[in-house]
């Protein structure tokens, strides 16, 4: 049999000898699809909403969606697995970045946030948002047990509490209380019990207490203040919350119609076409386009948690929750924000705000799902 | 197996925080029904009265004043209407409303613009029916399709005063109106002080970009004149006025507030009585006259003919009448006092002269030539413009009946490379430094200019044309007037300004290191006798009571065969006139050179000219003591 010249290993048949079952007609596209239409009303929208300023964010918003597509390609390639084994590097690179920023970076917005590379910038800590996610999910994944210990519910928030305190030094709040969700998202499913959450929770509050007295500044207590109170001071710090509701609320049904907004496009509204960008939506479309908004989002979380739902290991199911309630709590905070339901802090809403660093990241969050999604297969 | 295990913990924790999500985003949306449904109306009449309207708040040009304070020009109030569709439920009437007080004005003319403006449609105002302006509104409007209804809409410009009441009087019936109000700069003297002042343009797109960010669509800036040259200290800059006005239009509250900063007033070295003088001697003709201060060059008067009226340009022209300003053959736009240059005739005999003294190649006393009515050299007849010749002349003969044939001779002697020397040090052949744009140089040549720039040799016959102020040889009106005033003040060479306390003020004093006083005197006093003495050529000029000093001058504009009298040629062909003259002759205060423009003789076409502008300026002396005070 001298035919049988080949190791024996060859036997086992090749992907293209019997058809793999990873084959992306497999994968569960709805994250991807639901992403690309609500950029794709972001798009529209912030064309809406700067159209009375100097310059159109469109082409510029538009460049940011084709890179972030790209990017989501790229996090899609790359088996999540090796991405996981990367972890530690990457996240090492993502405080170096927070540090760099807080040496060199610009300042936009009040908040020292911005790290200029020449023509190109971006905010490192949208970077450093999904590398503490990636090193959470690595830790937690190698945790064989149901339920966690104390000793590791710590080191889990040390590790997420050091990026995070980081942002907070940039006096970007919003940013650094982004890493809250990720890091109680993947605790809750890794199996954290009351107990533990009762300590994490009386800790949190103490914490709070002492940032209201030290660590705000004067802009920071006024804007929860107007929060609590926002007619006392109509053009003080509750303008915002006042004008956004206008804005909101004049839409009534079926909005005023697209580029007719008066509130959002008479420069009634601040940040309207980042942080705001959902009222000036809801102003022009109404009640409807709001609710087609939030139900689109609605499809990118259930099409989600059904990727999670089937995912093959640990590891796979963990990055997605993560991921997910990273993008969940921009969203529903964001959107909520506008219609004066919670505090206003700067936090952008996925896919629709204008700014490149966040639509990266969020494409880059939607390709790691897919990815987990591609690779559930156990046979390759 | 491990693997189940996990599935079996995780999976349902994941549903448990997908649920959450879930519920969360179902919360957000109710938060929206309560906002845009059930207080939606509340919300929307919050909308109606907070609508923020930016008021540009328009810089007022500075003014313009003569140096006796006189304002030469204001800014007058315009009107324009606009219209905010959102504020009418019946687009057809509200502009059906306009068209009727848009029409019954135009009809009744009650215009307050200091000279009748018309509209700004092609069709006479009168012939335009209601149903035309109607149109012409709906036009205007689908032209704007595109802005959004709340963002008013420009209908109608320069509106009279009494259509501004009655729409301010039907605000409440029709509160979609709204009028603006801008500046128009006005010249109250027009024509008179068009190439002095000069005139604004809309800006262009290139303007736009040269200068970021200071100009708007729209704007006006400086096209000529002192209105270009002085255009960032008379401009200012604009404020804006962020106001919340409420559903009636009525301003409830001030969101924010830049005042504008008013251009800075400027005061001219203009006198506008001997402005307009000179304006009127020249009227009708072509040409320049210029008025100078010989001591330190400041401009009392500069007038270009034909000129333009610069209060068309302060609105948008209409094609036509562009037309017609480009295509004039005259070229009213260009200053023929700085803009254009000309061969300066028998009026360079001056520094011909001084030159011919300097070198010690004239005897006052004893040099004399002999006029036959002609020169022939180098086998060419070289007329004099007396054709019977002026028998035995002097320096101050030559000067006095301005005798070509001593100065043939005399050219010859001097050689060109040293007359372009003397040229150049009265200021000829470079700009003289005036606070105005567009400036021309001239041209003195010489035998390096005739090799480098010509590319021919230099042929010695053409020396004796340039000897009487012919050949290559051209000027500018203002260039002249410098040369006079160096004349005039002892050799000094002055920068001619407009602008007092701003305007280049520096005394060039070479001549008079050059030059002797004796030699100047002698000359000078030779132009006295121009004016003064029977024969002299500048008689026509002569007023009482006042010593005037100066020298005609014919410059050929073709070459002429046979002798004939230039007033028997068509106008184009006819000399160019000139007067340079300065009074008064001992103590010199002003210097009027006057150039028409193919006028003829000099002495019959220019020097006229000056004796109404000496005659007012002895007046002024009379009133209070001189411009200069």
């Amino acid at each position: 049999m001298k035919t049988l010249a080949t190791p024996i290993t060859r036997i086992v048949p090749l992907a293209d000898e019997a058809p793999s079952p990873r084959r992306l007609g497999n994968v569960h596209w709805g994250p991807a699809v639901t992403a690309l239409l609500l950029s794709l009303i972001g798009l529209a929208t912030v064309h809406s909403a700067s159209a009375e300023l100097d310059v159109s964010y469109l082409p510029r918003q538009a460049v940011w969606l084709g890179l972030g597509i790209l990017a989501m390609a790229a996090a899609f390639v790359v088996d999540y697995r090796r991405l996981i084994d990367l972890a530690p590097l990457l996240y090492v690179l993502g405080l170096v970045s927070l540090v760099l920023v807080l040496a060199v970076g610009e300042v936009r917005g009040g908040a020292r946030s911005w790290l200029g590379l020449g023509s190109l910038g971006g905010q490192p800590s949208e970077f450093a948002k999904l590398t503490t996610a990636l090193l959470l999910v690595r830790y937690l994944s190698r945790i064989s047990k149901p339920y966690l210990e104390l000793r590791q519910v710590w080191n889990a928030v040390l590790i997420a509490a050091v990026p995070m305190a980081l942002v907070a030094l940039q006096r970007d709040l919003g940013g650094a209380a982004m890493f809250l969700p990720i890091t109680a998202g993947l605790l809750l499913v890794s199996g954290i019990r009351w107990r533990q959450l009762l300590v994490l929770g009386t800790l949190g509050l103490v914490l709070a207490a002492g940032m209201w007295s030290f660590g705000l500044r004067d802009y920071q207590r006024s804007r929860v203040m107007s929060f609590l109170s926002p007619e006392e001071d109509p053009l003080g710090a509750g303008y915002q919350v006042r004008q956004s509701k206008i804005a909101v609320g004049s839409g009534q049904w079926a909005g005023r119609g697209y580029g007719q907004g008066t509130q959002s496009q008479l420069r009634f509204l601040p940040e309207r076409h980042t942080d705001f960008i959902m009222a000036v939506l809801a102003e022009e479309w109404g009640f409807l386009g709001a609710v087609a908004v939030l139900a689109l989002y609605s499809g990118y979380f259930l099409s989600a948690a059904s990727i999670a739902a089937r995912g093959r290991d640990r590891t796979g199911i963990l990055l997605v929750a993560g991921l997910q309630s990273l993008l969940a709590f921009h969203t529903v905070y964001n959107t909520a924000m506008v219609v004066g339901m919670v505090p206003i802090t700067g936090i952008p809403l996925p896919f629709l705000s204008y700014g490149g660093s966040f639509m990266m990241a969020c494409f880059v969050a939607t390709g790691l799902v897919l990815n987990v999604d591609y690779r559930r297969y156990v046979n390759r | 197996m491990k693997l189940r295990q996990h599935r079996r913990t995780l999976v349902p924790r994941v549903a448990r925080l997908h649920g959450a999500i879930q519920l969360c985003l179902l919360i957000v949306g109710a938060g929206y029904w309560l906002v845009q449904i059930a207080e939606g109306s509340a919300y929307l009449e919050l909308a109606e009265n907070n609508r923020l309207r930016e008021i540009s708040l328009e810089a007022p040009r500075g003014l313009i004043r003569d140096r006796h304070g006189r304002p030469l020009v204001e800014n007058v109030p315009r009107y324009s209407l606009l219209i905010d569709r959102s504020r009418t439920t019946d687009i057809e009437a509200s502009l059906a409303f306009a068209a009727e007080i848009l029409r019954s004005t135009a009809e009744e003319q009650g215009s307050i613009e200091p000279e009748p403006v018309e509209q700004e449609s092609t069709e006479p105002p009168s012939d335009r029916s209601r149903a035309d302006i109607v149109a012409e509104l709906r036009a205007t409007l689908e032209d704007a399709r595109k802005t959004p209804d709340f963002k008013p809409v420009l209908l109608a410009e320069s509106l009279a005063l009494r259509q501004v009441a009655r729409f301010s009087v039907e605000h409440l019936e029709h509160p979609e109106f709204e009028i603006a109000v801008s500046h128009l700069r006005f010249y109250r003297h027009g024509h008179q002080t068009a190439h002095l002042l000069g005139h604004l343009g809309e800006v262009t797109d290139r303007d736009l970009s040269l200068y970021d960010g200071t100009y708007r669509a729209g704007d006006t800036i400086g096209r000529s004149g002192v209105e270009s040259l002085y255009e960032s200290h008379l401009r200012g800059s604009r404020g804006e006025q962020v106001v919340i006005v409420d559903s009636r239009g009525q301003i409830s509250d001030e969101f924010r507030r830049s005042p504008a900063k008013p251009g800075a007033d400027l005061t001219l070295t203009v006198d506008l009585t001997l402005q307009q003088e000179a304006a009127r001697q020249l009227a009708g003709k072509v040409g320049a006259i210029v008025v100078l201060d010989p001591r330190q060059g400041e401009v009392l008067a500069m007038v270009s003919e034909p000129s333009f009226n610069p209060n068309r340009f302060a609105r948008r022209l209409h094609p036509e009448e562009w037309r017609q300003v480009l295509n004039h053959p005259h070229h009213p736009l260009q200053n023929r006092a700085l803009q254009n240059s000309y061969p300066p005739g028998s009026v360079f005999k001056v520094i011909m002269a001084l030159a011919g003294l300097d070198l010690g190649l004239i005897d006052p006393q004893r040099t004399v030539s002999s006029c036959r009515g002609f020169s022939r050299l180098f086998n060419h007849t070289y007329r004099c413009w007396h054709a019977g010749g002026h028998g035995r002349v002097d320096l101050r003969q030559s000067l006095k009946r301005s005798c070509n044939v001593f100065y043939h001779q005399l050219g010859l002697e001097i050689d060109v490379d040293q007359i372009a020397v003397y040229s150049r040090l009265f200021g000829l052949g470079r700009a003289t430094g005036i606070d105005l744009g567009g400036e021309k140089s001239g041209l003195v040549p010489d035998r390096f200019w005739s090799l480098e720039r010509r590319g021919a040799p230099w042929y010695p016959g053409e020396t004796i044309s340039v000897a009487t102020g012919q050949g290559p040889l051209l000027v500018t009106p203002m260039q002249i007037a410098v040369m006079t005033a160096a004349v005039a003040n002892g050799g000094r060479l002055v920068v001619p300004h407009l602008v007092r306390g701003r305007g280049p003020v520096r005394v060039d004093r070479k001549p008079a290191q050059e030059i002797s006083s004796e030699h100047l005197q002698r000359v000078r006093e030779a132009m006295w006798s121009v004016v003064n003495e029977p024969r002299g050529t500048g008689v026509s000029a002569r007023v009482q009571g006042l010593d005037i000093a100066g020298k005609t001058g014919t410059a050929q504009v073709i070459k002429q065969e046979t002798r004939t009298d230039s007033e028997d040629l068509p106008p184009e062909q006819r000399d160019h006139a000139w007067f340079a003259s300065f009074a008064p002759a001992d103590d010199p205060r002003l210097v009027v050179v006057v150039f028409v423009e193919h006028g003829g003789a000099g002495s019959r076409a220019a020097a006229p000219l000056a004796k109404p502008i000496y005659e007012a300026f002895l007046e002024l002396e009379a009133s209070h003591g001189g411009p200069a005070a």
